[in-house]
């Protein structure tokens, strides 16, 4: 069976700056795979790109057997993409529940079922309590949560997260790693972007490491924490390591 | 000699858009200065070019202390703060509207026998109405001075940090509102100095802001917001469409070519032909 | 939770109800011409403000130019009229369609365009239609439209004597902007245009598609609109130009909502049911000097109002209401 996602020598060029250059990566049905690398590496770019935010310079991204590269954002939800936002972009003026249902209508046209629906993801994500609370009110690892939920309520085949677990105390980042084990075990592949290390690697099933907007190395999180090169690009990010 | 007259609305509009705060009462300021005007020719029988510094001086007050009043609380709204900027300013037209018609009454008033109104100059055989090229030559002088005003001091660079990032400004010890005040006072000064002269060349009335303010705007925005240059291109560029149009329409059309000019523009650029992102 | 929403929105439409039914039945009461007029006004505003709560409110775009759709709808119901003989109700249902199209021709242009840039936008084509049938001598040009009275007739929907059919109809348009907008509060679309208007990336990500979104929410809120301004047409039986499509109209349709609460079911009819009235009563009594004092007082009013409550005035309903629980 061919891999859930596969980009094939992607290149983003941002004037005379190049983002990504030949990325190719592919995450498997069922998967969860980290996405990391220091600052600047072109892990943003990379997941906007899967995500449908602009189409790549070069090359190709195929979803699901299919080539998507020239779709739109909405589309690729539409096809089974979900995604958070690396800051917060939460419906700040509608309810915790209102802003899941947003997600929710795109499989459910009744809007008794998408509300149901949409209050199932609440309970999931551990916000049910928060249901009928502006958006705006939530405390940020909340808000955090209130993503994922909005993003699962579209039934996504692959959940992108941006840093979700960045920023938040060790408390809120075990709820969090446990939140996306559970997102797993429902049968939903997840690509998540990390820029710190040591959260991300007791979670992930595989590891890709991007620096100056290439693949570097890919493999196991304990070969790949171990890799002098890996551990050379991140040397001048001194801060990511020491964590 | 449209030129001048797209150059008196970019000054009008300028602060403005270096504030990013919309100000529907903007027409009304240039009513009060045009009136103010008049009233020094009428009592007092001051010349309205030596009459604008005042009037510019008693605008600066004016909008300072509009400002302080209305705008300062209407930045801080948490809600749907761009409508209550609108509303709050669009109301404060209204009354202001009120209070002319209640204390000058609707006549239609104007400035007879200036030094320089009504007469033209001959320039290498073009004859130039003399009170729109003191204008003209007004706005240039207020529009260097002000370039420099923003770019080389500490207010102006004060008044783009305050717009940029109120909180990290406020860590410095700059106060915001002592900022914003001045910037709205100086605004309303330039709009004192447009008023004073065009009270030679207009006539003044309770509404007369409104058929400027809109113009203003336009100007602003086709420059782009906070950009100084733009809004000083966008004033010329103005002028310009005006006075062509005004060739090729029936002269009541003559702001459909603003208009149309406007348009095109952010259709192409969506942030005017200055506008930074 | 859910029997919760079920409802409040039930309670919705059962207080819309009676509402209904009284300013229906207050007419029995209420015989003095002067006052009727002023509930015809107020009802007009109601609708009309619901209507533009649609895509400014809802959808968070903005649109100062909506004077443009009243514009359109009083000239198409006059102009088929007396050069054609077609009947006001088919007049308004093509001004309504006319309106509609063209609004989602200008959201094709204008909906890539953000905040200040988008409001200018619209004010400004509404000014150049403005200007174009000021300069429009078919249509009459400033001089506007005298819609000559044939006798009363529903027909014709006309009537010299009593303002009692205008009545009802405005009140019906009242009726059917606010379940048109109840309806849609909790559709689809209703969630689609609250998620556009506050973080439209975030909508994308989800499936929404921004730009179709924007041109549902103008079709709908323009033809509405339309419908008014056809009725204003028949009410006033005379239009001109600065009278229908005037900016300062494009303001007074959006102040009752901005005043009453933007974007919310209740906010517009609020703002209306004590805008209007307001207004015409301070017309009448300090506004006969001639001398502003209306102005005063109104313009007062509403700085007042938009700066002590941001949300508008449904805001104090929900406060009691927050605090009653």
């Amino acid at each position: 069976m061919s891999p859930l996602l596969e980009t094939r020598g992607v290149w983003q060029r941002f004037g005379g700056l190049v983002a990504n250059s030949d990325v190719s990566i592919s995450v498997g049905r069922g998967e969860i795979v980290g996405l990391i690398g220091p600052n600047g590496a072109g892990k943003s770019t990379l997941f906007n790109l899967i995500a449908g935010v602009l189409p790549p310079t070069q090359g190709s991204i195929m979803f699901d057997g299919e080539d998507v590269t020239r779709l739109p954002a909405a589309e690729r939800c539409q096809r089974g993409v979900g995604r958070t936002f690396q800051v917060v972009k939460s419906f700040e003026t509608m309810t915790v529940i209102d802003n899941v249902i947003v997600g929710a209508l795109i499989r459910n046209t009744k809007m008794r079922i998408a509300r149901q629906k949409a209050y199932e993801v609440l309970e999931f994500c551990g916000l049910a309590a928060r249901a009928d609370k502006l958006a705006a009110d939530l405390v940020p690892s909340e808000k955090r949560r209130l993503e994922v939920a909005r993003a699962l309520a579209t039934e996504p085949k692959l959940l992108l997260l941006d840093e979700v677990l960045t920023g938040l105390t060790p408390v809120e980042a075990q709820t969090g790693v446990e939140l996306v084990r559970k997102v797993r075990a429902t049968g939903v592949t997840v690509l998540m972007v990390e820029h710190v290390m040591e959260i991300v690697m007791p979670l992930v099933d595989r590891a890709i490491v991007l620096n100056l907007g290439k693949v570097l190395v890919e493999g196991k999180p304990t070969e790949v924490v171990r890799n002098p090169e890996v551990i050379s690009a991140y040397l001048g990010d001194r801060h990511a390591v020491g964590a | 000699m449209g030129l001048l007259y797209g150059l008196i609305a970019a000054g009008l509009a300028l602060i403005f858009g270096l504030m990013d705060v919309v100000n529907f009462a903007h027409g009304e300021f240039l009513m009060i200065a045009m009136y103010a005007t008049f009233f020094l020719f009428a009592f007092f029988a001051i010349d309205p070019l030596l009459a604008a510094p005042l009037v510019a001086a008693a605008l600066f007050v004016f909008g300072a202390v509009v400002y302080l009043l209305i705008v300062r609380f209407a930045m801080r709204a948490k809600a749907n703060a761009g409508m209550v900027q609108i509303f709050s300013t669009f109301g404060l037209a209204i009354v202001m509207r009120g209070l002319a018609q209640f204390f000058f009454t609707p006549d239609y008033r104007s400035v007879t026998n200036s030094w320089v109104g009504g007469k033209t100059i001959s320039i290498a055989g073009i004859y130039l109405p003399e009170p729109q090229l003191i204008g003209a030559l007004v706005a240039i002088v207020a529009f260097v001075a002000l370039y420099f005003f923003i770019n080389r001091t500490d207010f102006g660079r004060a008044l783009e940090a305050t717009r940029e990032d109120a909180g990290a400004v406020a860590l410095v010890g700059i106060d915001k509102n002592r900022v914003f005040a001045l910037g709205w006072g100086l605004g309303a000064a330039l709009v004192g100095l447009a008023g004073a002269i065009m009270a030679i060349f207009f006539y003044v009335y309770p509404d007369v802001g409104a058929s400027f303010a809109l113009i203003a705007y336009v100007t602003v925005a086709l420059g782009g917001f906070g950009s100084v240059f733009g809004a000083f291109a966008a004033g010329i560029l103005v002028g310009l469409v005006e006075a062509t149009t005004a060739l090729i329409l029936p002269p009541s059309l003559k702001s459909v070519g603003i208009y149309a000019v406007y348009l095109l523009v952010v259709f192409i650029r969506p942030r005017g032909l200055f506008g930074s992102m | 939770m859910d029997t919760q929403f079920a409802q409040r929105r039930r309670r919705d439409l059962i207080v819309a109800l009676c509402l209904a039914v009284i300013a229906a039945l207050a007419p029995l009461f209420v015989k003095d011409v002067y006052v009727q007029n002023i509930m015809v006004l107020t009802l007009m505003y109601a609708a009309l403000s619901q209507s533009w709560n649609i895509l400014s409110g809802y959808c968070g775009q903005i649109s100062l130019g909506h004077a443009l759709y009243f514009g359109l709808g009083a000239y198409t119901t006059a102009l088929l009229f007396t050069k054609f003989g077609v009947l006001p109700w088919f007049g308004m249902l093509a001004g309504g369609a006319i309106s509609a199209v063209i609004a989602m021709a200008l959201g094709y242009l204008c909906f890539r365009l953000r905040g200040h840039y988008f409001v200018i936008a619209t004010i400004v084509i509404a000014e150049i239609a403005l200007l174009l049938f000021q300069n429009w001598d078919w249509a009459g040009a400033a001089l506007g439209i005298d819609i000559p009275m044939r006798g009363d007739s529903w027909l014709k929907f006309q009537f010299a004597r009593s303002k009692l059919p205008y009545l009802y109809f405005a009140l019906t348009l009242a009726c059917i902007a606010w379940l048109v907008t109840w309806w849609l509060e909790d559709s689809k679309w209703g969630y689609w245009w609250r998620a556009v208007k506050d973080n439209p990336d975030a909508a994308e990500s989800l499936g929404v598609v921004v730009f179709n979104s924007k041109m549902g929410a103008a079709a709908v809120s323009a033809f509405l609109v339309a419908i008014g301004g056809s009725f204003y047409a028949q009410f006033v039986s005379y239009i001109d130009p600065e009278s229908v499509m005037g900016f300062q109209f494009s303001l007074l349709m959006a102040l009752p909502a901005v005043l009453g609460g933007i974007g919310t079911l209740w906010g517009p009819a609020l703002g209306a049911v004590i805008l209007i009235p307001l207004t015409e009563l301070t017309r009448s009594y300090v506004g006969g000097s001639g001398r502003g004092v209306d102005l005063i007082v109104y313009g007062a009013l509403i700085v007042a109002i938009s700066l002590a409550l941001p949300k508008g005035l449904v805001s104090v309903f929900s406060w009691r209401r927050g605090a009653a629980r």
